[in-house]
This record gives C-alpha cells, structure tokens and sequence, in this order.
C-alpha cells in the first residue's frame, strides 16, 4: 500500500467520524458566508450599477456664444482628437433650439418670450473610449475640454455620479472589514471543531507518533477535515444565498453573482478552513512544557 | 551502542522523575529496569523513544542523539523502535490486523509486504483466527500480544515494554514474557520496564534498579530484592 493510499484511506476515516459536531460546525459556517455573500452581492450590483451609469455618461461641452458656427466645428473637430474620446457630435445653436422645443414642448413659450435677450449655447456632446468611463477618466477629459478656448462650461454628472461612486467604494470597504471579520469567525469556528477532532483522536495521533508516521501523514486529515469544512460551508452558505436570492428577486431586481465570484468563495471558504485547521492542530503545551498536541 | 544514556535529569515541576541517570545498551540486550510506582521507570522509557527529552545530560538511540535531533528525526527513530504499553494502545476503531498493519502503512510499505508480515507475526502471536475482530473482543493477555506484533511489525532494533503484563492475569504474563524472550532471542534488544522482576527468568536478562529517579545495577531480581 503506497503511503498515499494510505494517507487517502486514513483521511477518510477520520472525515468519517463525528458527524453530529460537524453539521454544527457545517451550518454554522454556511450562515457565516450568507451573510458575506449578501453583502457581496450588494456591492456587486452597486459596482455594476455604478458601471453602467458611467458607460453612458456623456460630456456636454458648452460653446461660448461669440464662436461662429465654423469655430465651433472646427473646435468639436479638435475635441475629437482628443486622447479618451471615441466620437463627437456638434450641436448648433439652432439644433439645441430645435433639440429643447422637442424634449421640452411645455417650456416652449418661455423660450419665445427669451428668444430677444437669450439663445440657448451651441455646444460638443462627446462620447467615451472604452476604458475611460469611470468617473477620474471622464473627470480629467472634462477638465481638459473646459480647458479649451471657446468653451465655457463642460459637465458629465458630477452631481450623482460622485455619489454613487461613493457608496460602492464605501460598500466595497464594509466588505473587506466584513469579510476579514467573518474569516477569522469562520477560522476559529474550524480551528475550535479540528482541535476537539485533534483531542477526541489524541490515542490515533499519539500511535501514529510513536509507530514513526511523519507529521504530514498525522497532520494531513485534520487539514483536509479543516479545508472541507470550509469548501462545503462556503457552497452551502452559496447555495442558501442563491434560493434567497431568488425569493428576493420579484422585490429587489438584481443580478447573482458570477461564475468567477462564486468560486472565489468557494475557494475563500477552502482557505479559510485550511487555516482554522493549522490554528487547530498547533502544538499546545502543558503544564510541564511538553508538547500536547500533535 | 545501541543506548547511550549519559547524565539524563528529567524534572516535571519541582518532581525529579529522572536524576543523573547513566545507562548503556548493547544490540541484542536484554535489560530489565525495576523498581516501585513512580520511580521514574515510564519516564526512562520515554527518553529513549524521545517521547519526552532530558533536561540534563543526552540520550542517544540507533544513531539519533537527543539534543541534535530535528522534527523529521523522530519518525526515522521511531521506526527503529517499537513500544509495547501496559494499557495496550489499541486503536479500537481498528481491526487486529489494521492495528498491527499501522507500522509498515505510515512507512509505505506495499500492501502485499504489509499483508505477509502481518499474518506472519499473527501467526506467531496465535492470533491469526482473530485477524478481523476488533479489540475490545479480545482478552487482555490476547490484546497485549497483538500489540507486542505491533511493535515488531517493522522489524525494530529496540523494543521498549513499559508494564506489560501490568493488566495481565500471570498466565497471560507469562506468555507474554515468553515472546519477548523470543523476540530477544531473535536479535533485537528488550528494554522493560515492570515492578515485578520475578516473572523474568534469571540469567535472561540484566536487571537495573530505579527509585527516586535514581538508577542502580543489580545481578537478578534477587539482588533488586535486596537492593530494596
């Protein structure tokens, strides 16, 4: 029998026992992961929120009004060469006279009351390159197109995209202190179940020792114990937030989490439970300082 | 030397189990250490299975010496030693054969060489037809055997007994000295450790005497008699 085999049978039959304090221990880190997989899946959804927004986001330059039609195009024709900008669209005084009677048919009348002492300004709609719509990029084009002679005022959203740029970051900060939190609960929790296996198989570890088995072949089954646990909560804690999820999307509409990020957890969970089973098997010492554990 | 004790303390606390012991094993030695209830005797064992390491003085075993030793010594020692305890140290979710098996399992051995050395030292245990029972089926003097197989599974240099006919019947007791005759016989040193000697056939062995943590040589268990 090669050792690894051994090794194989010996981890599952150590996996084996205890099933009752396992399925505490299983549950236990399943709820751990509903929690920081509902937290993830909000984050997730703001950051794809916030995405979509700044995908459409425009940047509307306003022209002053001693520019001739000529001058703005010719400006429009410079914006375009522009690093960040994919295209431009000039709007004629007469167009965003024509564009505002349409969008707006029930402020028409000011408009004609205006029409002596005030025309609406010509302005460049510009459009962004991939990789430029989040909120520095359109900031920083915005900034060197106000910069432009000619130009008197360039906008793009500031007024919510900063917002909302906001509280996926803060989401995203909650997530991490959460996360961390919920490891080291998870880590206990598995290193707390491993050290009680490591106890309850202290004459196992102990024959083990003293028939000559390297430490890894004692070690291995209360790592793989740890790890499981850890990969089995995480899919279960997956699993409960997929059925919740799917309750919830009638109220909330909202997207799960994708393939790369679910097994993200899953392998989280596998790490998480790998390192509660190391603080488990750590070597204790007794009261005469010899060793009392593995 | 196979054992090369030199100088060893051990305290536990303000308790000197051990003190200044010095001692010297030949290969194929036979070597009976006596002497009351907390006399240090488990302790002695310890050292030289290094489940415990002196505060003062070394122990050197089979070539591994105990104030060099690093962690991946101890499983390449142990290999070369087996323990046979006074409460057997059965696994007991194991069958006999498994129990006895475990040895050549950890050290890799192939499971055909596994499956011959274990029937063969079943066989010489008288044990065979119990292979698949469990230990809590066995008497004790049967479980006592299937430990002593146990220890010689991988084929030791040292087999340290620590008591073991402690939970015997004398029948039972005698048997199992018998074996460990035999398995002296066969080559490999016996170092045991009981409270009662006089189960040891006189000239079989040498006798050494413990107390206090202290260790003195003596000719039989007639002559520990008298040292008492």
């Amino acid at each position: 029998m090669s050792l690894w085999k051994a090794l194989g049978r010996e981890t599952l039959n150590h996996i084996g026992k205890r099933p009752g304090s396992r399925a505490v221990t299983l549950v236990m880190v399943s709820l751990a992961f509903v929690i920081f997989n509902t937290f993830l899946l909000v984050s997730w959804n703001l950051e794809r929120l916030l995405q979509r927004e700044l995908q459409s986001v425009r940047i509307e330059a306003f022209l002053s009004p001693e520019l001739t039609q000529a001058e703005g195009r010719s400006l429009s024709d410079l914006v375009s060469t522009m690093n960040g900008v994919r295209s431009v669209y000039y709007v004629s005084v007469y167009e965003a006279e024509a564009l505002f009677r349409a969008e707006m048919p029930e402020q028409e009348r000011l408009l004609d009351l205006l029409s002596g002492q005030f025309r609406l300004p010509a302005s460049i709609q510009v459009s962004l390159e991939p990789g430029w719509d989040n909120e520095s990029g359109v900031r920083s084009l915005a900034a060197a197109i106000q910069g432009l002679e000619g130009v008197t005022e360039a906008v793009f959203g500031e007024e919510y995209l900063p917002g909302l740029s906001k509280t996926v970051s803060a989401f995203r900060k909650l997530l991490v202190f959460l996360g961390t939190v919920l490891a080291v609960s998870i880590a206990l929790v598995v290193a707390y179940t491993v050290r009680l296996s490591v106890l309850q198989r202290s004459l196992t570890v102990e024959i083990m020792s003293i028939v000559g088995a390297p430490d890894w072949f004692i070690i291995a089954p209360f790592l793989a114990e740890g790890t499981l646990t850890g990969l089995a909560g995480a899919l279960g804690g997956l699993l409960i937030s997929v059925v919740l999820s799917g309750m919830l999307q009638g109220a909330v509409g909202h997207s799960f989490l994708p393939p790369q990020l679910f097994w993200t957890v899953v392998l989280l969970g596998g790490a998480t439970g790998a390192v509660g089973a190391i603080l488990g098997i750590r070597p204790g010492k007794t009261s005469d300082g010899s060793n009392n554990q593995i | 030397m196979l054992i090369e004790i030199e100088g060893a303390s051990r305290s536990y606390g303000h308790w000197p189990a051990l003190d200044q012991v010095t001692l010297q094993v030949a290969e194929g030695e036979f070597v009976v250490v006596s002497g009351p209830s907390g006399a240090g005797k488990t302790t002695l064992l310890r050292l030289i299975w290094m489940g415990d390491m002196p505060d003062r003085g070394f122990v050197q075993v089979a070539g591994f010496r105990s104030d060099m030793m690093k962690r991946r010594h101890f499983a390449m020692l142990r290999r070369k030693i087996g323990i046979v305890f006074q409460d057997f140290r059965l696994l007991p979710d194991r069958t006999i054969f498994d129990n006895v098996a475990l040895p050549l399992v950890v050290s890799g051995s192939s499971s055909r060489a596994v499956r011959k050395r274990v029937f063969s030292l079943l066989a010489l245990m008288g044990l065979s037809h119990r292979r698949n029972s469990y230990p809590h089926q066995l008497s004790g003097g049967e479980q006592q055997r299937v430990a002593i197989a146990r220890a010689m599974a991988a084929h030791p240099l040292i087999l340290l007994a620590d008591e073991p006919t402690g939970n015997l019947d004398p029948e039972a007791s005698t048997k199992v000295i018998q074996h460990l005759i035999d398995i002296n016989r066969g080559g490999t040193a016996v170092v045991m450790a009981t409270h009662d000697p006089r189960r040891i056939p006189p000239g079989s062995a040498r006798f050494l005497f413990l107390d206090g943590g202290r260790l003195t040589n003596a000719e039989s268990w007639q002559d520990l008699e008298e040292t008492r």
